[in-house]
């Protein structure tokens, strides 16, 4: 059985700046995937490739052993993503938003779609151009979390959310694996990841640095470290980036 | 308008405005100056064309007998009164055209700095890291103000150099900037009232046309009218003719207040938001946005609505006024082929050309209409519909025969609304139907434009932009072509050179069916192209 994602040695130039050098990520069906690295590291770029938003100048991106430039559309009814940045029709509300978006995926599950907006407390009838970034960033999370996708991709799904909703996207993630879903997690914060992660890629200047299971991860750095003291992702993650 | 004095620590609302100044200044280091130069260069080709076509004094006599109290064109332009000087003839055919694209010049830069500023989220960042609130808003009309005067100094040495009479060269050229700057005041009081910088540039555009209707009705009409419109204070002042400068008080006073209204306005609302407040709305979405051409509809919808409504009225207040000039043409002996070139109804030819104007500003809206693609990559909204499973093609396809319908649509009831002005007049509604079909005869041309338009998208994102240095080309190109001189070549680059003078000549379908056929072509390459580039 073929892994849902596999990137192999992906580059993608914009102009003569190079983005992706080289970069490596796979991630298998039924993982939450956590994607770390820096800002400006390609994070982003590599998650446009794979949505087939831009192309791959060299190396190779499967999306459930497809294609993502070729077959954007046909891969993408077994997708949902949501970006860090959400940036939402002004003149439409949210619960039209999120109708709009859902509509794309053939609907929504009208029970799931506001037992979400419950917990993440969005008020449906403001308009886009009103809401703040946390609630612009709700709209896309219930458009996604609402729909029956084989695999979500969150690019930084929480940065502009409050802790306690933090804490409802973390409940969503976990009971959508318990149902066999696949989810990739680009995150910046490492107890996002650490809690919901079993997979980890950490990447840095378009190339995959470490990769491996969380425990595995763990195991790496201890052995370098202080073999006494487990270590937590944060002392992996500026052990990898640590200047030498 | 003044260098804030306060020292930074004080905290004063201009604070930060020489920051803000520079900033500016640096983002638009090349834009502003090609601008200024491209408004500098348009006047020069005028009155260079002036100079040959009107050399001597018969030649301006003849101008004159052809078109003195021909009441279309003193709608349309101006009052005739000057054209016995070579001044005064390039001074009517000058003053009107340019002081509105001065104004929508203001528009475009005053909105680019403020309230678009302002709603990519950019201006929080200035506030948060200690500007003053006026900060912005200081630094643009001062830059705006600046560009004007610029362009006005540029002008005027064009003038001079020409061999123009320098006082009232400068009069015409004060007259013009006068009009520049009620509108940077005027722009920077609709970016306080509305959230948004589309529905800003709207509301401004309403005002200037407002402005332009006030001057035609009053040169017509009631003069009081005349006075109550920025472009009407500028015809005023006479220029080469009887120099008046006292008019000039009225552009500069209002600028003043207005600026300082805009300023008051601005320490009064939320940063982010207009006065206008948005209301609540529906929080189930309507059966018409759960389909992709649907919801691009509605995206496109207000401009739509707006745009069809004005043109609509526009074409109803010019048939009913067309009436009027019929009757005074009557009893008119003065009037010689000059305007009614090609045809024996002047009224008629007046409504040709009427179309065509119309025609180029529908091409605004038509442009950004199949520019909305691009606007939603801009504004980064694009990425969340394509990874959906909508196809790039589909989609950005939809947005253009959204564009390309509706203009069609609302020539087509521009010439209804000619019809019906004409009709409620005469009470003969028998030009109605060819009206309604000299309007569609229009479309080709928008259509090929708008077209033009999509293939530069296709090129990139960063070509788009172009689309508008085309549109302002063959608006040069029309208004040069239709009172000077232009090799027959550059004419015919302009798609809408070749659209029939409907309705005062037969309709010949044949450039219409090239046109529409090559429309096609350039959309289909462009969404060609589009499929294969990558995403912003
Ligand atoms: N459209 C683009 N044009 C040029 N450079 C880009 C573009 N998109 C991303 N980059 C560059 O590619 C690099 C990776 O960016 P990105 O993938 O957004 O990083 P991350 O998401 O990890 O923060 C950065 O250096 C960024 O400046
Ligand atoms: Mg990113």
């Amino acid at each position: 059985m073929s892994a849902v994602i596999e990137v192999d040695g992906l580059v993608k130039d914009f102009g003569s700046t190079r983005a992706l050098d080289g970069l490596d990520l796979t991630v298998e069906q039924g993982q939450v995937h956590g994607f770390l690295g820096p800002n400006g590291s390609g994070k982003s770029t590599t998650i446009r490739v794979l949505l087939g938003l831009i192309k791959a100048s060299g190396g190779s991106a499967r999306l459930f052993g497809q294609d993502p430039w070729k077959n954007a559309v046909t891969l993408h009814r077994r997708l949902a993503y949501v970006p860090g940045d959400v940036n939402l029709w002004p003149n439409l509300t949210g619960g039209e938003t999120i109708d709009m978006l859902g509509s794309l995926r053939g609907g929504l599950d009208p029970k799931r779609r506001q037992d979400l907006i419950d917990r993440f407390e969005l008020d449906l009838t403001k308009k886009a151009s009103t809401y703040s970034k946390g609630n612009r960033q709700k709209v896309a999370l219930i458009a996604a979390l609402a729909t029956d996708a084989e695999l979500f991709i969150f690019d930084e799904p929480t940065s502009g959310l409050d802790p306690l909703k933090e804490a409802v996207f973390q409940e969503c993630v976990k009971e959508i694996t318990g149902e066999g879903h696949t989810i990739l997690l680009s995150s910046h914060i490492l107890g996002q990841v650490e809690h919901l992660a079993d997979t980890l890629t950490i990447i840095n200047s378009g190339k995959t640095v470490e990769s491996g299971s969380i425990e595995d991860l763990r195991r790496l750095s201890h052995e370098t470290s202080d073999p006494n003291q487990p270590a937590s992702l944060e002392q992996l993650f500026l052990q990898v980036y640590e200047p030498k | 308008m003044s260098r804030p004095t306060a020292s930074p620590a004080s905290g004063s609302p201009f604070t930060g405005t020489g920051d803000a100044l520079r900033f500016a200044l640096k983002r638009d280091r090349l834009l502003l100056p090609l601008c200024v130069l491209g408004l500098i260069g348009w006047v020069g080709l005028y009155v260079a064309s002036y100079s040959g076509l009107y050399g001597t004094q018969a030649d301006l006599n003849s101008l004159y007998q052809s078109v003195t109290g021909n009441p279309a064109l003193v709608a349309m332009v101006g009052p005739t009164d000057g054209l016995r000087s070579l001044g005064g003839a390039t001074a009517w055919e000058t003053l009107p055209v340019v002081s509105v694209i001065s104004a929508i010049f203001a528009m475009f830069v005053v909105v680019r700095h403020t309230r678009a500023e302002e709603e990519d989220g950019r201006s929080e960042l200035l506030l948060a890291a200690g500007s003053g609130r006026l900060a912005t808003l200081t630094a643009t009309v001062v830059i705006t103000a600046g560009a004007l005067l610029l362009a006005a100094v540029g002008w005027y040495v064009v003038f001079l150099a020409t061999g123009y009479e320098a006082d009232s060269s400068l009069l015409l050229v004060a007259a013009i900037l006068g009009v520049g700057l009620v509108f940077t005041g005027t722009t920077a009081i609709c970016v306080q009232v509305t959230a948004k910088a589309r529905t800003a540039r709207g509301l401004v555009g309403i005002v200037i046309g407002l402005a332009y209707f006030l001057r035609a009705l009053g040169d017509t009409g009631p003069d009081a009218l005349a006075w109550l419109s920025p472009l009407g204070w500028a015809e005023k002042t006479k220029p080469f003719y009887d120099d008046q400068w006292w008019p000039l008080i009225l552009p500069v006073g209002t600028t003043i207040l207005t600026v300082a209204f805009a300023l008051w306005l601005l320490e009064r609302r939320d940063i982010g938001s207009g006065l206008i407040q948005p209301r609540p709305g529906p929080a189930r979405a309507h059966p018409s946005l759960l389909h992709p051409l649907g919801f691009s509809l509605r995206v496109q919808r207000g401009s739509i609505i707006g745009w069809t409504y004005l043109l609509f009225v526009y074409g109803f207040a010019i048939g009913a006024v067309g009436n009027n000039i019929e009757g005074i043409l009557e009893s008119s002996t003065s009037l010689t082929a000059a305007f009614a070139s090609a045809s024996d109804n002047i009224v008629d030819s007046y409504f040709a050309s009427i179309f065509t104007v119309l025609a180029l500003m529908a091409s605004g809206f038509a442009i950004g209409g199949v520019l909305r693609p691009h606007s939603e990559e801009t504004h980064d909204r694009a990425a969340l519909l394509m990874a959906g499973p909508l196809g790039k093609v589909r989609w950005a396809l939809g947005h253009v025969l959204i564009a390309y319908v509706a203009s069609a649509m609302m020539m087509a009831l521009l010439g209804l609304g000619l019809g019906l002005g004409l009709g409620v007049v005469t009470g003969d509604f028998g030009e109605l139907g060819t009206l309604v079909a000299s309007g569609f005869a229009q479309a080709p041309a928008i259509w090929l434009t708008a077209s033009l338009a999509v293939l530069l998208f296709g090129i990139s994102s960063r070509a788009s932009g172009a689309a508008w240095g085309l549109l302002v080309a063959f608006v040069v190109v029309w208004s040069i072509a239709s009172f000077g001189d232009l090799p027959d070549w550059i004419v015919d680059l302009s798609p809408f050179s070749h659209i029939p003078a409907v309705p005062a000549v037969p309709l010949d379908a044949t450039p219409l069916w090239i046109m529409t056929a090559l429309s096609a072509v350039f959309t289909t390459a462009g969404m060609l192209l589009w499929r294969r580039r990558d995403l912003l």
